[in-house]
């Protein structure tokens, strides 16, 4: 046997220690149950979609008009994602919770944390292997867009790169959300119990508070589910994704403070108090972060080119006072028309919400109220419409300038497909999980251990 | 730090406690560690030292805080008080691992993993060849048991993988606790022979013991520890002259002492 003091000094290898993680996360059930049930959840959805797709496709197979708004973003991607995303939401912690989780009850933790690695090396391996996991419980949702595709689907690089790229970052808070659970509580169940609380209370946010004012508005706005939901308009959000990439860091943070278990209470919760606050205003200035990218093949969330390029020209303040209350349909379609669209085409542009607390039920009497008041300079001018078509010319007056002439552009075409996707749900529901459990049975071999055994005469 | 330690005289340990006092600069220096869980006291201002190369027995009942007291010299648990140093230097916490490896009683790492990839994570850490898996494997003699999953070993082989485990890591300093807990009377002779032969490699040992007639068979030195305060410390024949008992067993001597 090697002398004691052979390997003193070196860095201790990354590569065994996130061996061991995959291998872990691998070896326990939660895997291969959440990939067993995401296949019929995400097949199902799939099914669906091409079934109302196809529907729909049919419908507009003599009239052009139709197919324009045959979107698969909107048919078939986002659905069939839907369906990972509530895996994810619901399952999906307790494939992260074990990566920590398991090691606790076991008492291997206090083998770990005597190994020659940082804490915040064991939790970021720890990630990476929760990040392997997530991207194998995404082969569902992949195989049904290649099936898609095999099918005679079409789909947009762009847009369908966004919105992975959506899931995927909701998939690594959810896995650092849940690796901070697992850290804090004693045993895995409350740490399923601490996650859930996160991922199942920004539903609970949604569902309450969503679209209120002030600060339940605020507090709606740091629910998990809001970080898909721009990805599934087709927008990639700058500020989103910073935000997205602090918070994980900031979980990561949390869960190499409280993983040590040498370490006195005191002392890790001073530490996460300063790490709140750090990430706290690494957040503000994310959300400080406007740019955000129109990846649609349909350019839904852009006004015309023309108009696009004459708005960014416009290098003034725009303030637009809007005397509706947020909760107001015509606010709603105001925001998606138009500020939004406004706010991602002009350098400078304030949307100021003028009696946001006002109720519409109380505001009808109000002369002033639907009104929408813009600003540009010393002009000002009113409109009641909801459209761009009347607000960017009321715009361009203000700025003294000529509405642009049309840039001929190619049309979104839409993409109707009548196709049936009875093939693809036999995939999901007895292809796919078969080879599941064949790679279930494969990953729990024994291994060979033929030359770890020492021979008679004492050479191995 | 691991090199200034294991490049420290080997040979200076066997049977220490019978040389002349001072002779020895401590691998190991505990004064006044106290650990408290509330009002009770685990540990109660324990004081003693190891030195290179020896085999030092914790010796006490259930309860006495031999547990707590590796817990807290490995860093997984902090002390209230107290002071550990090594070769004369303050060694602080955090640098604990650097110096000792401690193996817990009663835990199964991993369990839904067979045996070997244990091992072979453990030596991956340590750059170790498979070659010294095999010896680690063959010393304990956890050969026939490589294949299966931890969870369905017995308590004896998980034993001897902690024990497996232990012989992979570099450290000069090995603590385990219960080394021979779940072990028959064969396997038992077997480990002892087996932490002798390690310890006559040069790593020292500091062995948590319940059952004294094993601790008197494998350990140099013994610190006897009742309700978190050391009763005793030294070689079985200082113990024996410290109670009177000119040839008492360690058991005599322990339930004479405490």
């Amino acid at each position: 046997m090697r002398s004691p003091d052979a390997n003193a000094g070196r860095p201790a290898p990354l590569r065994p220690l996130l061996a061991k993680e995959i291998r872990d996360i691998a070896a326990g059930r939660a895997l291969w149950a959440l990939l067993l049930l995401v296949c019929p959840l995400v097949g199902y959805s799939f099914f669906q979609a091409m079934s109302l797709y196809g529907e729909a496709s049919a419908a507009a197979a003599g009239s052009p008009a139709l197919a324009v708004s045959l979107s698969p973003l909107d048919g078939v991607l986002v659905p069939t994602l839907g369906a990972f995303y509530v895996a994810v939401t619901l399952l999906f912690p307790f494939v992260a919770i074990r990566a920590l989780g398991s090691e606790k009850e076991s008492g291997a933790l206090r083998l770990l944390v005597q190994l020659p690695y940082r804490s915040v090396t064991l939790i970021a391996v720890k990630l990476v292997a929760v990040l392997a996991a997530l991207l194998l419980a995404a082969v569902p949702a992949l195989s049904a867009l290649v099936i898609w595709m095999l099918l005679g689907g079409h789909l947009a690089a762009a847009e369908t790169s966004n919105l992975l790229l959506g899931h995927l970052l909701y998939g690594v808070l959810v896995g650092t959300v849940a690796l901070f659970a697992a850290a804090v509580c004693e045993n895995s169940a409350t740490a399923a119990i601490v996650a859930l609380a996160f991922t199942i209370g920004s539903w609970v946010l949604d569902f309450t508070v969503a679209g209120n004012p002030g600060p339940l508005g605020w507090l709606s706005s740091l629910s998990l589910t809001q970080t898909l939901r721009s990805f599934e308009q087709g927008l990639l959000s700058i500020g989103l994704v910073a935000g997205i990439f602090i918070a994980s860091l900031g979980f990561i943070a949390l869960a190499a403070i409280f993983l040590p278990p040498g370490v006195p209470l005191r002392t890790k919760l001073a530490r996460a108090a300063i790490c709140v606050a750090i990430v706290a205003i690494a957040l503000g200035a994310a959300t400080r972060i406007g740019t955000s990218i129109d990846v649609t093949e349909d350019r839904r969330n852009s006004f015309p080119l023309a108009d696009q390029q004459a708005l960014a020209q416009l290098a003034g303040p725009l303030v637009i006072d809007v005397h509706l209350s947020p909760e107001d349909p015509r606010y709603v379609d105001l925001q998606r028309n138009v500020l939004a669209k406004l706010q991602r085409a002009m350098p400078d542009v304030t949307v100021r919400l003028v009696s946001p607390r006002q109720a519409v039920a109380t505001a009808t009497g109000d002369d002033s109220y639907g009104l929408i008041e813009y600003a540009y300079g010393s002009q000002r001018a009113t409109s009641r419409s909801t459209s761009h078509r009347e607000a960017l010319p009321v715009i361009y007056g203000l700025a003294g300038v000529a509405p642009p002439a049309p840039i001929a552009a190619a049309d979104y075409p839409g993409y109707p497909l009548a196709a049936r996707g009875d093939a693809a749900l036999a995939w999901f529901l007895a292809g796919l999980p078969l080879l599941i459990v064949i790679a279930w049975w494969w990953m729990r071999r024994p291994p060979p251990i033929s030359r770890f055994q020492v021979q008679p005469g004492g050479q191995s | 730090m691991m090199d200034e330690l294991a490049s420290a005289p080997r040979s200076e340990a066997r049977h220490a406690a019978a040389a002349p006092a001072g002779a020895f600069t401590a691998l190991l220096d505990v004064r006044g560690l106290t650990k408290r869980y509330g009002e009770q006291a685990a540990l109660d201002d324990v004081s003693f030292d190891i030195r290179a190369g020896e085999v030092l027995g914790l010796i006490g009942p259930n309860g006495a805080g031999k547990t707590t007291m590796f817990e807290v010299l490995a860093g997984v648990a902090t002390a209230d008080a107290g002071e550990v140093s090594t070769r004369g230097q303050p060694l602080p916490q955090v640098r604990r691992a650097e110096l000792l490896f401690y193996l817990p009683d009663a835990i199964r790492p991993y369990p839904e993993q067979p045996a070997l990839r244990v091992l072979e994570f453990i030596a991956g850490v340590y750059a170790r060849t498979p070659s010294d898996i095999a010896d680690a494997a063959a010393a304990v003699g956890l050969d026939p048991v490589l294949a299966k999953r931890v969870s369905a070993l017995s308590k004896g082989y998980s034993r001897r993988l902690m024990l497996a485990l232990g012989l992979l890591t570099p450290h000069p300093l090995l603590l385990m606790d219960e080394p021979f807990d779940g072990l028959d009377l064969r396997q038992t002779a077997e480990v002892a022979r087996l932490l002798r032969r390690i310890a006559g490699e040069g790593r020292t040992l500091m062995l948590a013991i319940h059952q004294l007639t094993d601790a008197a068979r494998v350990c140099d030195r013994f610190v006897l520890l009742a309700t978190g305060r050391v009763v005793a410390i030294g070689t079985l024949d200082e113990l024996r002259t410290q109670c009177g008992r000119a040839d008492g067993s360690l058991e005599e001597i322990f339930l004479a002492l405490t």
